[in-house]
């Protein structure tokens, strides 16, 4: 045991001085999080602004928590919400059920829903907690407008489905965006 | 404290609630409760990455006579359940608690006769944290929207009706946006 | 039946082929079909048409298997839904023959070549028999990479049933059960080759434009939702071109559609088959008891099928039973207690409590005055008829109880007494369902089987169709009942029915002699009330000739009240008021004090409301009433008025509310549990569906508010009530047979016709709201009469007595002169509202205009 082994400790707290700050500085820094971090979920739209749900409610049926709860509705021709002929009526989903699986994202067939990396989702009460469709859906881009409305897209579903994109570029929605386009990106 | 219920009602207080309220939120020690996956993310929010203790959190409270938040991160079991409400009976008052994670919050996935379907069956819940489990930065999202809501807290009952009647409620910022930098 | 394989040398019974089926040797009976001896051997091989109890169609070919007849292989794989089984026959299914597997295999690629993937969106996604096949049979992916066939969609082909034609794989199950099962073929394959689909005639003009959409055009999608919209004025209109799918089966299509190509306006896009949870029900609309299945998700009814009964309903149910069940979730249901304030005259909620003691107050100072009259109503599940029954004994000591809210006669009670009460059911040699498939002849009188028991029209028409059941109906018009169960009309005026039981043997020899064969079968319906003497005619009639008589009236409780004796000349298991023995039994097991009960019967309906009129009764306890159902709905309300306390226990709001002093809720169907008696006798038990949503059966609301009065009944619960009722076995006394005369139908004067009339199945009944979907079904609403009635009476008749009038389009039907039929109670035809006038009355008619 040497002379100097009672303050040789001190040099390892001596030296971090000199290091790099470990501690992320969250929330001064914003919210980082990895590009395909399962955060909150959005309900996607066509880029016409009508919604992709369909209904199908096969995101409620692959929830292993039962915290998504769908009731489908008719399409008329005065309110038309999605494409054909069924959509989404009633979309809610229980944030203090879901675990953020991601399956509801895999089961849905129109790649209607999608999750974000919003994660900044705690409040004082549970009823808050139930996110229903109006606080899910994407926000509306440039070019986009709120249903119910007709298809907007073209002539016929061949327009709307395959050509949608580029006719809404023509509509003025950004290049750069797509209809996955979160609130956060479009804010910035 | 006791004292501020028999004081008078004025500006004073006002700024007293402000101060107290303050300095109760600043130094606010956690009790720990990790019951499961979530305690990991809690603990992980006191090491050196996240450091729980720039929000003056200095350290996890093992005793619940010196713990002001209690943190139940997990699924409480309902035979937990008594446990839980034990060590909540034990702190001293103010007290809150901070359900983390779904399972805390409502059983989450464990719908099931083993689960309590959240932690507010046994004991108030002053703030619901959703995920499974949800990443350090969430917690400190519940913590930071947690304290907005300490500093807001009326000091007596007096105090408490005006707030009732004003039908103010503290604003749940998401903190990123609350304290990003200018 | 089947048989181990090693044993080669089993024994073939008479009537039994052998035969190979994988390797196994099995016997079954000659004419089966290959596909179901296959079944019972445990192998299920695909199928889409095949239908156990509809015609073999051989349509779908999903079902092809490899036969070798007498060592020679079959040419070609063979469908085995229409092969029938043969002494030697060998066969190899899909399970170890590869041609039978390609072969069907093939066939699913064949069928899903244009056949959407819209899955997702599909109502039948989760329960379609095509995509769990294409999943255990099929070929995981298509060698197809054309266009799929695209159609116009939803086509309508009612307000209800929706066609989406692109789905279809053309079984023809919709089309041979409306043809086969329900009689009302508009429905039928269109067009031929690859263009062939399902249409109507009125669909024909749409098909042109339809059947060549090789181009995706948006008008496929755009008008899809429209088309959804107009259906409900679609399947109002008859246009000249051809008639729309009328049917009050259409929903059994529906069920039995393989894939997702008919859809109900009601159900469509409301959920998917994985999220619902099913319970066994039992219809509560008629008085056949059909096994239903209900459908509920998270405390809501979404949907009812038909349940599978071999014994009742077999596989179907009408439009009624599976379409009219939101009524129990009706906003205006009454959910809480509310009594009526004194001092405002407004009905106020409360609490049960309070409510109950208002309740049984007043009704104790109504029954120590001049008494109570109890009125269940004819919707009561056997337990609340009980409960009834025992409450106006027991709590109310009187027999002033009448379940009947409908015409009535003191007549009809001693008929109900004497031959329908406690006969026993099946068990007791009673007429059932499967008798009338077998009986050489049966005669239906004043009864209307479509209209009033559908249930057992279908059955008199699959009777009619395979063992040749001789159909005879003695009423005023050719109905469709009449002409789908190729029967044979016996045509008289409305109250002449008596008169034409009575001369059966003179004007229709053929039938009488054939009433005097085997399993003859004599259905009479509730309408026998009103036509005076006719009761006592049958009775004559059934003890002359041998025939059984089955009594069928039109509501679910009307069997189980008589049995639970809510009559006031019957006590609980058919015994006699007025037989000393059987009051003393029954006082002794209700714990009475000897000589409690009154000796005397006491006063039916019509004598109840004339009492409190004329201030002999006080007070009434009322249950699922209508006054506008009533013989005369103006008498009924001028007794509601004038009585002291009424007591209403009611689901919706009625037309008894605004006369009640107290209203107890009481809970729907679904959400109690209980048992129908239908009218063979049978018990239909069914369970709660809906658990927990706090409604109170009436047979628990009638216990509490017994106990508030000091009187136990012990029915608190359906099952105590049940227990209490069977321990009180059934009499074996039977009462006097009916012996009223009969009344000549009165000769209608000029400008006068006699009316006949009945209720049509989809009308505007109280069970029937919030259906407009069911309601765009409903057959038209027409007065019929001769041509020589109608002559000089343009197109409109008005019908009209001193109360009111009814105008309505005029059809010349073959009915006899100076008679005029009208539905009883249809939009614009509310005949005892507004006529106050019933069957065999005479009414004033005159030309209408409108």
């Amino acid at each position: 045991m040497g002379i100097f082994d009672p303050v040789k400790g001190f040099g390892v707290t001596f030296g971090m001085m000199f290091k790099k700050v470990a501690t992320e500085e969250y929330p001064e820094i914003g919210a980082p999080a990895a590009p395909r971090y399962h955060g909150r979920h959005q309900l996607n739209r066509h880029p016409d602004g009508l919604e992709k749900c369909v209904g199908c409610e096969l995101c409620a049926w692959a929830c292993p928590a039962d915290a998504i709860f769908v009731e489908g509705g008719d399409n008329t021709e005065e309110a038309r919400y999605s494409p054909g002929e069924r959509y989404g009526a009633d979309y809610q989903i229980n944030y203090l059920r879901c675990i953020g699986c991601g399956l509801c994202v895999e089961a849905c067939p129109t790649r209607s829903l999608t999750m974000i990396n919003f994660y900044e989702l705690a409040d004082d009460n549970r009823q808050d907690l139930i996110w229903t469709k109006e606080d899910l859906l994407a926000p509306l881009l440039p070019g986009m407008e709120q249903p119910p409305h007709p298809m907007r897209l073209g002539e016929n579903e061949q327009d709307y489905y395959v050509n949608g994109p580029e006719l809404a570029r023509d509509r003025g929605v950004p290049e750069h965006e797509t209809v996955e386009t979160d609130t956060e990106e479009a804010v910035r | 404290m006791g004292l501020e219920e028999k004081l008078p009602n004025g500006i004073l207080l006002a700024s007293l609630e402000g101060v107290v309220n303050w300095a109760r939120k600043n130094s606010m020690w956690p009790a720990t409760f990790g019951l499961a996956c979530c305690a990991i993310e809690m603990m992980t929010s006191g090491g050196s990455r996240y450091d729980l203790a720039r929000f003056g959190m200095e350290r996890f409270s093992a005793t619940p006579r010196q713990a002001d938040l209690m943190i139940v991160a997990g699924r409480v079991t309902q035979k937990m359940a008594p446990v839980l409400r034990q060590i909540y009976d034990q702190m001293a008052e103010p007290r809150w608690v901070l359900a983390m994670g779904v399972c805390a919050s409502s059983g989450g996935m464990f719908n099931n006769y083993a689960v309590v379907q959240g932690v507010d069956h046994i004991v108030p819940v002053d703030m619901y944290l959703p995920g499974c489990p949800p990443r350090p930065e969430m917690l400190l999202d519940a913590i930071l929207k947690l304290h907005a809501k300490v500093q807001d807290e009326p000091i007596n009952a007096r105090r408490a009706q005006l707030r009732e009647e004003s039908g103010a409620k503290t604003e749940m910022i998401p903190s990123s946006v609350k304290y990003a930098k200018k | 039946m089947t048989v181990a394989p090693e044993k080669s040398d089993v024994d073939v019974p008479e009537g039994y082929v052998k035969l190979t089926i994988d390797g196994e040797e099995i016997v079954a009976p000659k004419g089966e079909l290959l596909i179901r001896t296959a079944e019972r051997l445990g192998t299920v091989i695909p199928r889409f048409c095949d239908h156990p109890l509809l015609d073999p169609a051989g349509a779908c070919r999903q079902c092809l298997v490899e036969v070798e007849m007498n060592g020679r292989p079959m040419p070609k794989p063979q469908a085995s839904c229409t092969l029938t089984v043969a002494d030697g026959m060998v066969v190899k299914t899909q399970v170890t023959s590869e041609v039978a597997d390609k072969a069907q295999q093939g066939v699913m690629e064949l069928l899903l070549i244009n056949h959407p993937l819209d899955c997702p969106i599909c109502d039948k996604g989760g329960e379609c028999p095509l995509q769990n096949q294409a999943m255990a049979h099929g070929r995981t992916d298509s060698r197809f990479v054309d266009k799929k066939r695209t159609f116009p969609k939803p086509l309508p082909i009612s307000s209800q049933v929706l066609l989406d034609r692109e789905r279809c794989v053309l079984c023809q199950r919709c089309t041979r059960f409306s043809d086969q099962i329900a009689g009302d073929p508009f429905i039928d394959l269109l067009e031929r080759g690859a263009h062939q689909q399902i249409g109507t005639a009125e669909t024909a003009d749409v098909l042109d434009a339809a059947s060549h959409t090789s181009e995706p055009d948006s008008a496929s999608a755009g008008k899809s939702a429209s088309a959804g919209l107009d259906s409900a004025s679609a399947g109002k209109s008859a246009s000249a071109g051809g008639q729309p799918f009328q049917s009050y089966f259409s929903g059994n299509t529906i069920q039995i559609c393989p894939v997702g190509a008919l859809t109900s306006a009601q159900y469509r896009f409301r959920s998917r088959p994985f999220d619902l949870v099913s319970t066994p029900s039992v219809c509560e609309h008629c008085s056949s008891g059909c096994a239903e299945r209900t459908d509920f998700r998270r405390g809501k009814v979404m949907r009812k099928l038909a349940g599978d009964d071999p014994e009742v309903n077999e596989e179907w149910i009408c439009d009624k039973g599976r379409f009219a069940f939101r009524y129990a979730a009706a906003e205006q249901r009454i959910r809480r207690p509310l009594v009526r304030n004194v001092e405002t005259g407004e009905l106020e909620e409360t609490s049960w409590t309070e409510a109950l003691r208002a309740a049984a107050d007043g009704l104790a100072k109504a029954r120590d005055g001049k008494g109570v009259g109890v009125l269940p109503g004819g919707r009561v599940t056997l337990e609340d008829a009980y409960a009834y029954s025992k409450f106006a004994r027991v709590a109310l000591r009187t027999h002033d109880v009448d379940h009947r809210a409908r015409a009535h006669s003191a007549e009809e009670l001693d008929f109900l007494a004497s031959r329908v009460v406690s006969d026993g059911g099946p068990a007791g040699g009673g007429v059932t369902f499967s008798d009338l498939e077998k009986a050489p002849i049966a005669l239906c009188v004043a009864f209307e089987p479509e209209e009033e028991a559908p249930a057992v029209f279908l059955r008199l028409r699959k009777g009619a169709r395979a063992n040749d059941v001789k159909v005879v109906h003695i009423g005023q018009w050719a109905s469709p009942a009449v002409e789908k169960t190729f029967g044979e009309l016996l045509a008289c005026a409305p109250g002449g029915e008596a008169g034409a039981v009575d001369g059966i043997a003179q004007h229709a020899p053929d039938v009488d002699e054939a009433l005097r064969s085997e399993g003859a079968v004599v259905l009479v319906g509730e309408r026998a009330a009103e036509v005076p003497g006719l009761p006592t005619a049958l009775h004559r009639l059934v003890e002359r000739t041998g025939a059984r008589l089955a009594w069928i009236p039109r509501r679910a409780g009307e069997r189980g009240a008589v049995e639970a004796g809510t009559l006031p000349t019957l006590l609980p298991g058919g015994r006699p008021v007025t037989d000393a023995d059987a009051r003393a039994e029954v006082e002794r097991h209700w714990g009475l004090d000897p000589g409690t009960l009154p000796a005397d019967p006491g006063r039916d309906m019509t004598g109840m409301l004339n009492a409190i009129v004329t201030r002999d009764l006080d007070g009434l306890l009322v249950g699922g009433v209508d006054l506008d159902d009533l013989p005369d709905p103006a008498l009924a309300r001028k007794a509601f008025d004038a009585a002291e306390f009424v007591v209403s226990l009611e689901l919706l709001p009625s037309t008894v509310t605004p006369y009640a002093d107290v209203v107890l809720p009481i809970a729907p169907v679904d959400e109690k549990s209980g048992t129908f008696v239908n009218w063979e006798g049978r018990r239909r038990p069914f369970a709660v569906t809906l658990d927990g949503t706090g409604a109170l059966a009436d047979c628990r609301v009638l216990d509490t508010l017994g106990v508030e009065m000091d009187t136990d009944l012990f029915t608190q619960t359906s099952d105590a009530a049940l227990g209490d009722l069977d321990r009180l076995a059934a009499a074996t006394a039977r009462a006097a047979a009916p012996d009223h005369p009969s009344a000549e139908p009165p000769a209608p004067g000029d400008g006068q016709a006699l009316l006949a009339t009945w209720r049509q199945l989809i009308d505007d009944g109280s069970l029937q709201i919030d259906e407009p979907a069911l309601a765009g079904t409903a057959r038209r609403v027409v007065a019929r009469m001769s041509r020589a009635t109608a002559d000089g009476l343009g197109d409109h008749v008005t019908v009209s007595t001193d109360r009111g009038s009814v105008t309505l389009p005029v059809e010349v039907t073959d009915l006899p002169d100076g008679v005029v039929w009208l539905p009883g109670n249809s939009p614009g035809s509310k005949l005892r509202a507004t006529l106050g006038a019933g069957h065999g009355a005479v009414v004033d008619i005159a030309g209408g205009d409108r």
